[in-house]
């Protein structure tokens, strides 16, 4: 059914990844991502995925989940790989007519399907263990220096909010209405292109419907609460960083240093650029 | 034979995930041609869960349904033929509607049916009276109508595929009392008068002793009783302890019965209740004049 895909899912827990604030995650995050690009050699890039191994580790959410996520994209980093091991320069190791892999082939073929699953890794750490409500709160508290330049980052995080809120409920609405549809003989699955495409309209109008119902419902909810968008709002939840940020912070910076490091002594392995 | 046998049903939501979850579990029965029957349980019961596998929206994971013998999964690629067999409204079903006009959506299963223009008109007509839709609403959309209005739109259009076995989904949630009233009876004159079968999914027993021959009580997933209404009501103490209410002038029969009254266990209306008192009054009376 449609409501068992999972979109970004939120899984709740008690392990520190869980107790840290979002702002802090998103930070740590979004350095994750460049380090992980950065690294230049064997050693910065197994320091890099020992500590993703390590994060994951520490959230405490199904292994089975991490695989799932990594099926997902799996396509695209043998594809990615498997291009740039034939695109590498220097010594031929193996040849058979324009096809050759070369060593300089070989680490870059490693290093972009460790990147990348890494990549998908610790993303999924973000969404696994912050709800979508604290994500979104992280991020209008992040953006909020961007209200200088008169961009409305409380208004773009309520519509975020709200959106990601809907997405399982107006899922449910659709198989709901599908089912309520098909007891009346609609059929979904057969018949030519053109035909599918009518098909598609018993469900497409009564959800547009209840969507526009719903909003309509919740803005006057919001209204009648006292809504009026974020000037002098204050918050019950008052984000704050706590001791799990400042350990999460340091041993982050430590791994940080420790690849920029090996980056400036080690021998690269990579050619710069890639 | 039966026109509907269920042997051994059962479903579980999301197998394999962390979200498994047995809705029904293990529930046979037979209903016959022409039967009222009332669903009641409490609210995830699994009354939903086990209607739907009864047209083949769902597939129970074990188990199976019979319609006039066959198994409705022995050709799923004729399912479509038993969803026409064995209608379905669920609940708040004024939220499928999406037609032009009430018209064109009432016909949107006897079209799905591949039923002349004529059949077509003739259908509409009369599932529109059977639940008492004026005729100059016909030509309306669908959005411009009542909520009760839309209501019994959405009820019409399942009728007008006149159905073998129509099955009901909590039609009056959401209703006022009066509104409430009206459709009840308009679904027992339907019964009444077409003499298809009918299955009531309620969580009322107020409403569904009054229409149901006979009552199927649901507790978590399970099949807790499935008898005539009467004899549902003699076992109105158990009924209670698995939450569900039972009528008000049931309760009060039980609490007189207790206090000595030699009064039947199974009364759901007030005017049997009226009976029996009056009865074991005038013998108190005939005993005090002799
Ligand atoms: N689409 C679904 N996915 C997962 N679980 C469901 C779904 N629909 C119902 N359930 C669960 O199955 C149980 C029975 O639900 P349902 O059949 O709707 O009960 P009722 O109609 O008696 O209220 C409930 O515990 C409910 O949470
Ligand atoms: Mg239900």
């Amino acid at each position: 059914m449609l409501k068992e895909i999972t979109l970004g899912q939120y899984f709740p827990g008690k392990s520190f990844l869980h107790k840290m604030d979002p702002r802090m995650k998103i930070i740590l995050l979004t350095f994750y991502i460049v380090f992980i690009f950065l690294t230049k050699n064997y050693v910065s890039l197994v320091i890099m995925s020992v500590s993703v191994l390590g994060v994951l580790f520490l959230s405490k959410v199904s292994p089975r989940l991490y695989f799932k996520s990594v099926k997902a994209i799996i396509f695209i980093v043998i594809f990615t790989s498997a291009l740039n091991l034939f695109y590498g320069t220097g010594e031929p190791l193996w040849q058979w007519k324009f096809l050759k892999i070369t060593e300089s082939g070989i680490n870059t073929a490693i290093f972009i399907a460790v990147r990348i699953i890494s990549l998908v890794l610790i993303s999924s750490v973000l969404t696994y263990t912050t709800s979508p409500t604290d994500l979104t709160d992280g991020i209008e508290r992040l953006l909020k220096p961007l209200s200088v330049f008169h961009i409305q980052v409380h208004e773009i995080a309520m519509m975020m909010t709200i959106a990601l809120r809907f997405i399982p409920t107006l899922l449910e609405e659709t198989d709901k209405i599908m089912n309520a549809q098909k007891a009346r003989g609609a059929d979904f699955e057969s018949g030519n292109f053109m035909n599918r495409i009518k098909a598609l309209i018993p469900i497409l109008v009564p959800l547009f419907v209840s969507a526009f119902r719903r909003a309509f419902d919740l803005a006057m909810a919001m209204e009648s609460r006292c809504y009026h968008g974020g000037e002098g709002r204050t918050r019950m939840k008052v984000l704050k960083y706590t001791k799990y940020d400042y350990i999460a912070l340091a041993v982050l910076t430590v791994i940080f240093v420790g690849v920029i490091i090996c980056n400036l002594y080690l021998p690269a392995t990579l050619r710069s650029g890639m | 034979m039966s026109l509907l046998e269920i042997n051994n049903l059962s479903f579980t939501y999301g197998t394999g995930t962390a979200f498994e979850k047995k809705a029904v579990n293990d529930v046979s029965l037979k209903i016959e041609q022409g039967e009222f029957i009332g669903i009641i349980g409490h609210t995830g019961s699994g009354k939903s869960t086990f209607i739907q596998m009864l047209n083949g929206l769902i597939k129970p994971t074990q188990g199976q349904v019979l319609l006039d013998g066959t198994d409705i999964w022995a050709n799923p690629k004729q399912i479509r033929k038993v969803r026409f067999r064995v209608g379905m409204v669920f609940q708040y079903p004024e939220y499928q509607l999406f037609e032009e006009t009430v018209e064109k959506d009432i016909a949107f299963g006897p079209q799905n049916m591949g039923l002349s223009k004529d059949k077509i008109k003739e259908r509409v007509e009369s599932a529109a009276r059977f639940v008492d839709l004026k005729p100059e609403l016909l030509k309306k959309s669908p959005f411009e109508l009542s909520g009760g209005e839309k209501r019994r739109a959405a009820i019409a259009g399942v009728i007008a595929m006149n159905p073998d076995v129509l099955i009901l989904d909590e039609p009056t949630a959401g209703l006022d009392p009066r509104g409430r009233d009206v459709l009840l009876s308009q679904i027992a004159s339907y019964h009444k008068s077409s003499n298809n079968t009918v299955l009531l999914v309620s969580h009322s027993m107020e409403d569904i002793s009054r229409i149901a021959d006979r009552i199927l009580v649901m507790n978590k997933g399970n099949m807790f009783a499935f008898d005539e209404t009467k004899k549902i009501f003699s076992r109105g103490e158990e009924i209670e302890k698995i939450g569900l209410q039972i009528p008000q002038i049931t309760k009060i029969m039980i609490k007189l019965g207790k206090k000595g009254y030699k009064l039947p266990s199974d009364i759901y209306s007030v005017d049997q209740a009226v009976y029996e008192i009056m009865k074991i009054r005038n013998s108190q009376v005939s005993k005090k004049k002799g």
